[in-house]
C-alpha cells in the first residue's frame, strides 16, 4: 500500500522548530524574499520530511568510484520515534541500527559494535537565511526531467554550482511523497563521485518491529564495544577560525567535543552553504603519527595537516581542493 | 603536511611567504590548479631544498591516493641519493631560471625514478625532520593498505550528525561508514 498523503506544512514547521540543537537559528521559508532559493528549499525540507515521516523498505544501491555496494533499509516512523536499519547485502552482514538518536554500527567481520549517540535534529536542514541566498547565489537551482525509479515516477532536480568549490547534485524525488529515490554527487566534469539510488522500494508499507530488529539485544562476550560518549556540542568559542572560507559557507555551530580516542577535547566547526557541510576538527597533535594530506571517502574529501602543535581535519562533501583551501587557512583566532 | 615543524629561511620569510603558503602553492602546482600568477613564484621557491621535500611529498601523497602499487624495497634511499646530486633543484642559481624550466627539472628528477609508489608521511612528533625524506624511508616498509591515509570514523560518523545530507537522505551517508568494499571504513 502506498502511502498517498505528503507531511502537512504544519508538521513540516514543527519538525522545524523541534530542530532546536546548537543554537541554531531556524528561519521560516515564509520570511525568506529569495523565490529561487525558497523552491529549492522547499524540495529539501519536503525530501527531508519524508524521509523522516514516511515508513518504508526498499533496497539501495551505493555506487562510489568503481565500488558497488547493495544494502537493504528498513525505516519505520510511528509514535514511539523514528527506527531504521540498513544492512549491507554485500561482503560482511555489516549493520547500521538506529532507534532515534541512538545509532548501533554492528561489524561482524571485525566483531565491533559502535554505538553513536546522535543527534539527528541538527542536521535537519532548517537553513540559515544567509544559507538559503547562498543556495541561490551558488547554485543552479533546475527542475529536471521526469523519470520513474524503483517503479515510481519521480522529479529529478539540480543544483548545479556556479563555481568549483563545491559538488554538483541531482535529485530524484517521488513525485507523491517528495522521498528521494536518488541522490547523485557529480564533480567539475559531471561525473558522479557518489550516488545512493533504490532499486525497489515500498513506500507506506506496513512494517513489523521484527524487521528492525539489531543481530543481538546482548553482545556476546567475543565482541568489543566501542562506545561513544555523549556528544552535544556546548556551542562557544574554540580560539580557532577560519580565514578563508569559500563564499557561501556560513558557521553553523563551533564548540569542544569529547570524542572515542581521543585524549583532549576536539574542536569542531560546522560550516554549511544550505545543501551541504564542511566540518573543521582540530585536535592537539596526537602521541601516535597520523597521515597528513588528501584522502578521500565516497563523497566525502579529507584533508588533514599539522598546524604548529595542532593537528587539523578539514572534511565534507566537497570537492578536494576546498577542503584543503579550508584546512590551510585554519589558524588561531 | 607537516609545514609546521619546518624551517623557512629567516631572511626570505618576507619576500617567499611562510612555508605554509609556499606548501599550498606546491601542492596546488602538483595539482595543476596554481593560478598563473603564482607560478613562477612557486617553481623559484624549489630551490630550496624543504620546498623540494614538499613537491615530493605532494606527489608521492597524489600516487598513492591514485592506487600505485607498494614501492620497491630501497626506493627512499635511492631516490634521496638521486635527489641529493640533483644540481639543477638544489644549486643556488645565479641567474633566475626559467621556472617552468625548475618545475621540469623536478618532475623529471621524479619520472627518472618512474616507480613512485607509496610512502606513508607521517608526522614525526619529537622530531624537527618534517616530511623528509628520512621520514619517507623510514615508513617505506609499510603495506600500502595500511599506511593510506584513511578517514577518522569518529570524525566521519560526528560530521554526519550535521549535515544536511543527513536529513535529506536519512541514515543512508552511514553507508559510508560501513561500506564493505571501502578499506578505509574501519570500525
Amino acid at each position: 500500500m502506498l502511502v498517498r498523503s505528503i507531511p502537512k506544512r504544519g508538521k513540516l514547521s514543527g519538525l522545524v522548530r523541534a530542530s532546536r540543537g546548537a543554537g541554531l537559528v531556524v528561519a521560516t521559508l515564509l520570511v525568506v524574499p529569495v523565490a529561487l532559493g525558497q523552491d529549492a528549499a522547499a524540495w529539501l525540507q519536503r525530501a527531508a520530511g519524508a524521509a523522516r515521516s514516511l515508513n518504508y523498505v526498499g533496497t539501495i544501491v551505493y555506487q562510489h568510484g568503481s565500488r558497488v555496494e547493495t544494502s537493504r533499509l528498513v525505516h519505520l516512523f510511528d509514535a514511539s520515534g523514528e527506527f531504521e536499519k540498513l544492512t549491507n547485502l554485500d561482503g560482511p552482514a555489516r549493520e547500521v541500527v538506529r532507534n532515534n538518536d541512538q545509532v548501533r554500527c554492528y561489524y561482524p567481520d571485525a566483531k565491533i559494535v559502535r554505538i553513536e549517540p546522535r543527534s539527528f535534529r541538527n542536521a535537519f536542514p532548517s537553513l540559515l537565511p544567509q544559507q538559503l541566498s547562498a543556495l541561490a547565489t551558488y547554485y543552479f537551482f533546475r527542475k529536471a526531467e521526469i523519470a520513474r525509479i524503483a517503479g515510481l515516477e519521480t522529479q529529478a532536480f539540480v543544483f548545479e554550482p556556479k563555481d568549483g568549490l563545491r559538488y554538483g547534485h541531482k535529485f530524484w524525488a517521488d513525485l507523491t511523497t517528495g522521498l528521494l529515490l536518488k541522490a547523485r554527487l557529480l564533480n567539475e566534469k559531471n561525473e558522479a563521485v557518489e550516488q545512493f539510488a533504490f532499486t525497489d522500494i515500498q513506500i507506506g508499507a506496513r512494517l513489523d518491529r521484527e524487521m528492525l530488529r539489531p543481530p543481538f539485544v546482548f553482545t556476546p562476550p567475543d565482541w568489543q564495544v566501542r562506545e561513544s560518549p555523549p556528544g552535544e556540542v556546548t556551542p562557544q568559542e574554540t580560539g580557532w577560525v577560519v580565514r578563508d572560507l569559500p563564499p557561501g559557507f556560513a558557521k553553523v555551530v563551533e564548540g569542544f567535543r569529547v570524542l572515542r580516542g581521543k585524549p583532549a577535547p576536539v574542536a569542531h566547526l560546522v560550516f554549511s552553504d544550505g545543501l551541504v557541510a564542511v566540518s573543521v576538527f582540530v585536535e592537539p597533535t596526537p602521541s601516535s603519527p597520523q597521515p597528513v594530506g588528501l584522502s578521500q571517502q565516497g563523497g566525502i574529501n579529507v584533508y588533514s595537516r599539522q598546524l604548529d602543535d595542532h593537528l587539523v581535519t578539514v572534511l565534507g562533501e566537497a570537492p578536494g581542493a576546498t577542503v584543503r583551501q579550508i584546512a590551510y587557512s585554519v589558524g588561531h583566532r | 603536511m607537516v609545514m609546521g615543524k619546518l624551517q623557512a629561511v629567516p631572511g626570505e620569510l618576507q619576500a617567499a611567504g611562510t612555508m605554509d603558503t609556499k606548501a599550498e602553492a606546491i601542492s596546488l602546482l602538483v595539482d595543476g590548479e596554481l593560478e598563473h600568477e603564482r607560478f613562477e613564484h612557486a617553481c623559484s621557491s624549489l630551490r630550496e631544498p624543504e620546498c623540494v621535500r614538499t613537491w615530493v611529498c605532494y606527489h608521492v601523497i597524489g600516487d598513492a591516493l591514485r592506487g600505485s602499487p607498494t614501492m620497491p624495497a630501497g626506493f627512499a634511499a635511492r631516490f634521496s641519493d638521486r635527489l641529493g646530486a640533483e644540481p639543477t633543484v638544489l644549486a643556488p642559481t645565479r641567474a633566475r631560471p626559467a621556472p617552468t624550466a625548475v618545475a621540469w627539472a623536478a618532475a623529471a628528477t621524479i619520472a627518472a625514478v618512474s616507480v613512485v609508489g607509496w610512502v606513508a608521511l607521517t608526522t614525526m612528533p619529537g622530531s624537527d625532520v618534517g616530511p623528509s625524506i628520512a621520514a619517507a624511508k623510514q615508513a617505506a616498509t609499510i603495506r600500502a593498505a595500511d599506511a593510506r591515509p584513511r578517514v577518522d570514523n569518529e570524525y566521519l560518523l560526528v560530521h554526519q550528525e550535521y549535515s544536511p545530507t543527513t536529513a535529506i537522505q536519512g541514515v543512508r551517508p552511514y553507508l559510508r561508514a560501513v561500506a564493505a568494499g571501502e578499506p578505509d571504513a574501519r570500525p
